[in-house]
């Protein structure tokens, strides 16, 4: 391109700065001496810090070290032409986001459309008025500056995003730290006492679940159990839970009632354990074994799920209407006695198994819980128990549980 | 859960549709509070579409009993499904929250 031709071409800048300008830095990238020269004075005048290069290869180095916010380059250069100029800057993590505006002698269709699919946002035609170049500068500055906005909102939000995974990393681990506390409280399988095979399997909703479970002796003679159930579920539950198992213990009872007798136990938990302000309440059934007579005594607030299991007879609940823990603060709770044969089994389970919902919201129901007992009856206990819970799973159509999910299985084997 | 709410001049009467349960129970609490905030004196809570409640929703049902009592209103509960009633009656909710088989007997007692 010759200097006659250039300055002919060359835009003018020669109004001053309006009132609305925005300063910004501004690449200009251009082989033209005097073009360049002219521009940038005008540019000036504007209000803006202006950068130069003589070429496409010079003005990358600058436009890496300076980060402007607009790059006004030409076509025609040179070692590097503004279209190949405009594809390495988009190629560069760095600068891929800053905004070029291509400056070129033709405004062809066709070439507008090249420069724009090689990376250009803008044109500016050296023809074009003094009003449309500083029309074009203007919101090429306003759409880099929001450019620039969102490149730190977006940094920001990724900051948080670590900082919140982070969180939730330490909060899981202090959840599987707490579930392995509640799972270290409950009793361990095997012989509990001469006689007594116990077996369970639990899954909590959560990592931490509110649905829990005792078995313990009370003296030489006696066998106490319990389960509890708490409404809702999570950590609160959880919480709460742990606050009942720890009033159940046998210590604790004997201490507080002088005996575990299971009508006794809850009207005291009844007393102790109010429907909170929130809706919140348990579910408890107690039994008491006398171990030389196979003699059980037990009582329920509310808790409808216990199964007596015989080998020569059908199955039935040991369950009966019952308000739950603090719903009526002047309840009584009827106990029952049943003597228990050899081989009999209870199974103690919370309401997570038996209101596993099949995809049509279909609960798998307690009747059908007792289906799954029935049939493997005569299989070790805990491959009765996993068995229910393989059936739940199949009604349900998925492994998870939506509430927690607990059977205990006690088996009197002699 | 979607609630919708008819107004007789014997009481407020709300058509549950959905499950009563631990995830939507807000939905609930909030119509309850709306009917207690027009100073509803006896609240009909139609169970007839509702096909679950579990223990959160049974919670829910009684808090919202007792809040009532204590204001010298009532609640009652309009033909719950089999499933529901069962619930109902293994934690002896019939005894706190009447249910009625259909609306005219239910409007008809708090009446008497």
């Amino acid at each position: 391109m010759n200097l006659d031709s250039m300055k002919r071409l060359a835009p003018s800048f020669d109004s001053p700065a309006p009132a609305c300008s925005i300063g910004g830095t501004i690449l200009l990238v251009e082989d033209e001496p005097v073009t360049r020269a002219s521009m940038a004075a005008r540019l000036t005048r504007l209000g803006h810090r202006v950068l130069e290069a003589e070429n496409g290869r010079a003005g990358l180095e600058v436009a890496r070290r300076e980060r402007p916010d607009l790059i006004i380059v030409d076509w025609m250069m040179p070692e590097m032409d503004g279209p190949t100029f405009c594809e390495a800057v988009r190629r560069d993590p760095l600068l891929k986001l800053s905004h070029i505006l291509l400056m070129t002698a033709h405004d062809q269709p066709a070439q507008i459309a090249e420069g724009l699919a090689r990376g250009a946002d803008d044109f500016l035609s050296k023809a074009a008025s003094k009003q449309e170049i500083t029309a074009r500068v203007l919101a090429g500055l306003r759409t880099s500056r929001l450019v620039r906005e969102l490149e730190t909102t977006g940094s920001q939000l990724e900051s948080s995003m670590l900082l919140l995974q982070t969180k939730q990393t330490e909060m899981e681990a202090d959840l599987q730290s707490a579930a392995t506390f509640v799972r270290s409280v409950l009793p361990p399988a095997g012989n509990v006492v001469q006689g007594i095979e116990l077996a369970w399997e639990y899954q909590p909703a959560l990592t931490l679940g509110g649905d829990l479970f005792g078995v313990a002796s009370i003296d030489a003679e006696h066998l106490g159990l319990y389960i509890l159930d708490a409404s809702g579920h999570g950590v609160a539950a959880a919480l709460r839970s742990v606050s009942l198992m720890t009033f159940l213990r046998v210590e604790n009872m004997l201490q507080l009632i002088g005996s575990y007798d299971p009508e006794k136990v809850l009207l005291e938990a009844n007393r102790r354990f109010p429907l909170s302000d929130e809706g919140e309440y348990f579910t408890l059934w107690v039994g008491q074994l006398h171990l030389p007579t196979r003699s059980l005594s037990y009582a329920s607030a509310g808790h409808h799920g216990v199964l007596l299991s015989s080998a020569e007879r059908p199955s039935r609940w040991l369950t009966h209407p019952s308000s739950p823990l603090g719903f009526d603060p002047a309840a009584v709770f009827a106990g029952n006695r049943i003597t228990l044969q050899p081989a009999d089994r209870l199974f103690l389970m919370s309401d997570g198994i038996y209101e596993a919902s099949s995809p049509t919201g279909e609960p798998w129901g307690r009747w059908r819980f007792q289906q799954a007992i029935e049939t493997q009856k005569r299989s070790p206990l805990a491959s009765t128990i996993s068995h229910s819970f393989t059936e739940a799973r199949r009604w349900q159509e998925q492994c998870d549980f939506f509430d927690d999910a607990a059977v205990v299985g006690l088996e009197l084997t002699v | 859960m979607k609630i919708k709410e008819r107004i007789s001049p014997q009481g407020i009467i709300l058509d549950l549709e959905g499950d009563l349960t631990y995830a939507n129970q807000g939905v609930f609490k909030a119509a309850v509070e709306k009917a207690k905030q027009a100073g509803c004196r006896h609240l009909i809570v139609n169970m007839e579409q509702v096909r679950f409640v579990d223990s959160a929703g049974l919670g829910i049902l009684v808090l919202v009993s007792q809040s009532f009592k204590r204001l010298q209103a009532q609640v009652s509960m309009l033909k719950p499904q089999s499933y529901v009633r069962e619930i109902m009656s293994l934690a002896n909710i019939p005894k706190m929250i009447p249910i009625y088989e259909n609306e005219q007997d239910a409007l008809i007692a708090r009446a008497a």
